[in-house]
């Protein structure tokens, strides 16, 4: 025992670290053979355990020790020099907050699992949403899936709890749905209406009693059946499902499902969430789901689906986004190869600095490795100053990522909630600070361990000579940085032009509206999600007004399917019938939009030629002759300059007589053009279905005072049950895309300065190492003669010879890159107009200087060389 | 090096207070001052060897002993191994937990005094 003990023992005594091994090695193995044996014989086994195990710690210990020593030493020379230390750090928390901020998008969009689901591996859906039909006939096939449930997915409803109502989103869900995701209900029961957790908190005061309790739902009283699991917002959740209201509910109450649509196998507004059954594969159930839409397809019930190759295909249902496999590796190749290009070079700035910061200590190293240092010990001290830029890098980027996430989330929100309540958020969560660590670590390690090793590989009997060269190296050495550098160079003057290009042309891409958006007010309503027929409906509209238009502080009022100029605007052809024996014209990407009477009245616009729409129009919803109102442009590419009116455009199976001409109500800046629209009569017609988004209500106010409750109190007296949504001023809704154009603008912009920085970085890092390296050769110049200046110049041309072939290589790669920008938009490049030099000489010209004086700094020290010292160095 | 204040020190770890003790007069190596301690603490403190070094390392780092140069008489002398003394500082500290420790045990004996009445 004793003698295998020892062994141990005097095994474990080498693993101390070097330097403690050197002067006190010895003594530990000397003073534990001494007393072995009376310990043996005193404590027994417990003893020689207690003897061994004591080493085992205290090794660990002492390494531990050493670190903190390194890293108070890294911290000390860190601050020495904080101009390194910041280009560092500044370099690497952009290289690392960018791939962090990527990696957030890739964490929310592509890997949490749908939030409570059981097991969510076995989960699957189909691509794309299918008829209730074929949902049917899915649910059947007990032997592929335990468990198969339909939903259809972002339905409006209109809530009132006690109170007026509110439009809240949520889920028609077949009966099935709890149970095949494996959820049970927090509170009650999941066999009926369910509401969110999020609703019964905000909404319900997280009152237990709210089950049982009669909630409003489109215009119809239902009982709470339950509360949903804790965070569950319903499948596919970024859009948030507050309500989970089953199918099996009445017509009235879900006019979604009007018409008979369970039956409709063409009606595909079906997402499926099936389970599969142990044993059975995603491929073979696929293969089965197949068989059976091929022969519901052979039945006759969808004959356009027989051109497509597969029919069904199968995703995995358990992630929150799901994605065919296909389009997740394209992102993640993508983000993944973009993420690796910006820590790449951010990686090569670091070594850059660190290698010519090694260069600059090659004596305080020789010296310690000749007074008996291990080269394994300086290879952990410098490691420890690179882990330590990389960590403040990290912590840098992480901020920088969560900084820039947050904003992005809060511009979705507020761009994306006109239409649905997004329920999204960007923002890194742990798993992303992990990966941002990880990131650290190997950007630090990697990156700090070539310049450790290549700087305690110095020979030093030459090096102690005062920091001399070993060896003086040749430019080739250099060659792989400086074509790395020349890429750089490049890659930034690119990213810089294109950027530019996109910045300079926001003002094109923002909207602008020549109508007075002054005292103007929208606001939505969807009186058929309310409970009404589509005669009640129009009666409404017909009532209110006639109220709005009456009341003393209101100007006028109208109603159409979208805001003017809206953006979501549905885009079709229109077909002019030729006049005598001109061939029929096609005109493409039209704007229509729903419009009532007095439109134009409202928005103070004047028509131009003919007449505007009239109640009477509204009336006409017959399938006769129906009339329609362009604008200037629309006149203009229809008709040139022959007159528009009275004449026939056709859209699909709607011919319109064209009534009347009125002037473009956008203009876009710089002379650009405005995209043609046409208007057409909003007829009980379109009340048959609730539209998307409800229908917008415009009132003009006179002036002043709080118009907004004073349209509220008028909606109300007509009918205090009707929900009223999306209250803005005209104004706030132009803003609302300004702004987004205006913040992607400020991104662009900033992605331009990260690629000067990183650019600018870069050159700095390698300057620096080259100054480092000729320093003997710069002194013998000076020696014999050479001034400041001329030493100046030899080193700047260097660089300067890199930026030349970067900004020519640049210049051609961005030159291309505009090419292609200005077909892909005209108008941005129609809006660039006579900038174009401006940029394409400007954006170099700013890459240039500020990349000559990002040498300039490092080069100076060059002329600080003393030669007597230099000199010395031989 | 600047002068340190004692006081920084304390109260000293026990480790490094029994070495230090064992120190006090005489200059030792390792082994004796292991020796030492266990029998002073009627081998109630025993001083494993690589924490006995480990510690070592560590009070000369802080300056509070050094290696001695002096070797012992030749007859007593072991060549093998390093002898150990206090430093200045070392002995200022170790003065210092001592009067720390009396006046513990002190006002330790003075409340006995007062419960005992």
């Amino acid at each position: 025992m004793i003698p295998f003990c020892l062994a141990i023992y005097r095994r474990l005594a080498r693993a101390f670290p070097h330097e403690f091994q050197m002067v006190y090695g010895a003594d530990v193995v000397q003073l534990g053979e001494d007393v072995i044996e009376e310990i043996a014989r005193k404590h027994g086994i417990f003893g020689l355990l207690r003897l061994v195990a004591d080493l085992a710690w205290r090794v660990p210990m002492e390494y531990l020790s050493e670190m903190r020593k390194d890293l108070i030493y890294a911290v000390r020379m860190l601050f020495k020099s904080p101009g390194i230390a910041m280009a560092a750090v500044l370099s690497l928390g952009l290289g690392i907050g960018v791939p962090t901020a990527g990696f957030s998008f890739i964490n929310v969009l592509l890997l949490r699992d749908l939030p409570g689901a059981k097991d969510p591996k076995r989960l699957l859906t189909t691509e794309l949403p299918t008829s209730y039909v074929h949902f049917e006939r899915y649910r059947d096939h007990r032997e592929l899936f335990s468990g198969v449930t339909a939903y259809v997915q972002q339905v409006p409803f209109s809530v009132a709890i006690g109170g007026r109502p509110e439009r809240v989103f949520g889920q028609l869900v077949s009966p099935e749905y709890f149970e095949v995701i494996g959820l049970r209900a927090m509170v009650g029961q999941t066999d009926g209406l369910v509401v969110s957790e999020r609703f019964w908190k905000e909404r319900l005061n997280a009152d237990r009693d709210a089950v049982g309790r009669m909630l409003r739902v489109n215009g119809h009283a239902v009982t709470i059946a339950g509360v949903g699991p804790k965070d569950f917002q319903g499948a596919q959740p970024e859009v948030g499902a507050d309500l989970f209201v089953p199918m099996a509910m009445q017509a009235e109450l879900v006019p979604d499902l009007g018409e008979n649509a369970l039956h409709q196998s063409d009606l595909k507004a079906f997402d499926v969430l099936m389970r599969l059954e142990p044993g059975v594969t995603e491929k073979s159930a696929n293969a089965a789901v197949e068989t059976i839409a091929r022969q519901l397809d052979g039945e006759g019930f969808d004959a356009d689906r027989k051109q497509k190759a597969q029919h069904v295909r199968l995703l995995p249902g358990g992630t929150a986004t799901p994605m065919p496999p296909e389009i997740k590796a394209i992102l993640f190749g993508l983000l993944g190869t973009l993420m690796a290009m910006i820590l790449g070079i951010s990686c090569t700035n670091l070594a850059n600095i660190l290698l010519a910061r090694a260069a600059g200590r090659r004596k305080e190293i020789a010296i310690r490795l000749a007074v008996g240092a291990s080269r394994f010990r300086l290879i952990r001290q410098l490691l420890a100053e690179s882990l330590l830029l990389a960590l403040a890098g990290a912590a840098a980027g992480f901020v920088f990522a969560y900084w820039l996430m947050g904003a992005a989330t809060t511009m979705l929100r507020k761009f994306v909630a006109r239409q649905v309540p997004l329920n999204i958020d960007l923002r890194p969560d742990g798993h992303v600070l992990l990966f941002t660590f990880a990131l650290a670590a190997i950007a630090g390690l990697g990156f700090g361990l070539a310049p450790a090793l290549a700087a305690t590989k110095t020979d030093f009997t030459p090096a102690l000579k005062n920091g001399a060269l070993t060896q003086l190296r040749g430019y080739r050495r250099l060659g792989l940085r400086n074509l790395l550098m020349v890429f750089q160079v490049a890659g930034s003057l690119m990213v810089l032009v294109i950027t530019g290009f996109i910045v300079l042309g926001v003002p094109a891409k923002q909207r602008h509206v020549t109508f007075d958006t002054s005292n103007l007010y929208l606001m939505s309503i969807d009186p058929v999600r309310d409970g009404y027929s589509p005669d009640q409906t129009a009666a409404l509209f017909e009532k209110l007004r006639e109220r709005l238009r009456s009341a003393p502080t209101m100007e006028n009022a109208a109603f159409a399917d979208g805001p003017p100029e809206n953006l979501f605007a549905a885009s079709t052809a229109f077909t002019v019938r030729s006049l005598g024996g001109e061939p029929a014209k096609v005109v493409e990407s039209v704007s229509k939009a729903m419009a009532s009477a007095n439109y134009f009245a409202t928005l103070r616009v004047k028509v131009a030629s003919g007449r505007e729409f009239s109640v009477r129009d509204e009336q006409n919803g017959s399938t006769g002759s129906q009339p329609a109102i362009i604008s200037a442009t629309a006149a203009e590419q229809m008709f040139g300059s022959a007159n528009p009116i009275g004449r026939r455009i056709v859209n699909e199976k709607d011919s319109f007589e064209v009534v009347g001409v009125v002037p473009d109500l956008t203009s876009r800046g710089f002379g650009g053009k405005s995209s043609p629209a046409v208007w057409v009569p909003f007829t009980k017609r379109a009340y048959s279905r609730p539209l998307e988004g409800g229908v917008t209500l415009m009132v003009r106010a006179a002036s002043g005072g709080d118009a907004i409750s004073e349209i509220r109190h008028e909606i109300a007296a007509i009918d205090p049950n009707l929900n009223m949504f999306h209250v803005r001023t005209m104004r706030e809704d132009l803003d609302v895309w300004n702004d987004l154009i205006q913040s992607a603008g400020t991104v662009y912009a900033g992605f331009g300065i990260f690629g000067l920085i990183l650019a600018s970085v870069g050159l700095a890092g390698v300057t620096a190492y080259s100054v480092a390296q000729r320093r003997k050769e710069i002194g013998i110049r000076m020696a014999l003669g050479a001034k400041p200046g001329q030493v100046l110049r030899l080193v700047m041309k260097e660089s300067a010879a890199m930026v030349l072939a970067g900004s020519a290589l640049g210049f051609l790669g961005a030159w291309a890159g505009v090419q292609l920008l200005a077909t892909l938009s005209p108008d941005l490049a129609e809006s660039l107009h006579g900038k174009q030099p401006l940029l394409l000489i400007g954006a170099p010209l700013l890459l240039g200087t500020l990349a000559m004086l990002a040498c300039y700094f490092p080069a100076r020290r060059s002329t600080a060389i003393d030669p007597l010292i230099a000199l010395r160095q031989e | 090096m600047a002068k340190r204040n004692p006081d920084g020190f304390l109260p000293l770890k026990t480790n490094w207070f029994h070495i230090m003790l064992s120190l006090t007069g005489q200059e030792q190596h390792g082994y004796g001052i292991m020796n030492e301690v266990l029998e002073r603490t009627n081998g109630k403190v025993r001083l494993w060897p690589a924490t006995l070094y480990g510690t070592l390392k560590r009070l000369i780092e802080e300056e509070l002993i050094e290696e001695s140069d002096e070797r012992p008489a030749a007859e007593l002398d072991d060549a093998r191994r390093r002898y150990y003394r206090l430093t200045k500082l070392g002995r200022r500290v170790l003065a210092a937990e001592c009067e720390r420790l009396e006046e513990l045990v002190g006002v330790l004996r003075s409340k006995r005094r007062l419960e005992a009445i």
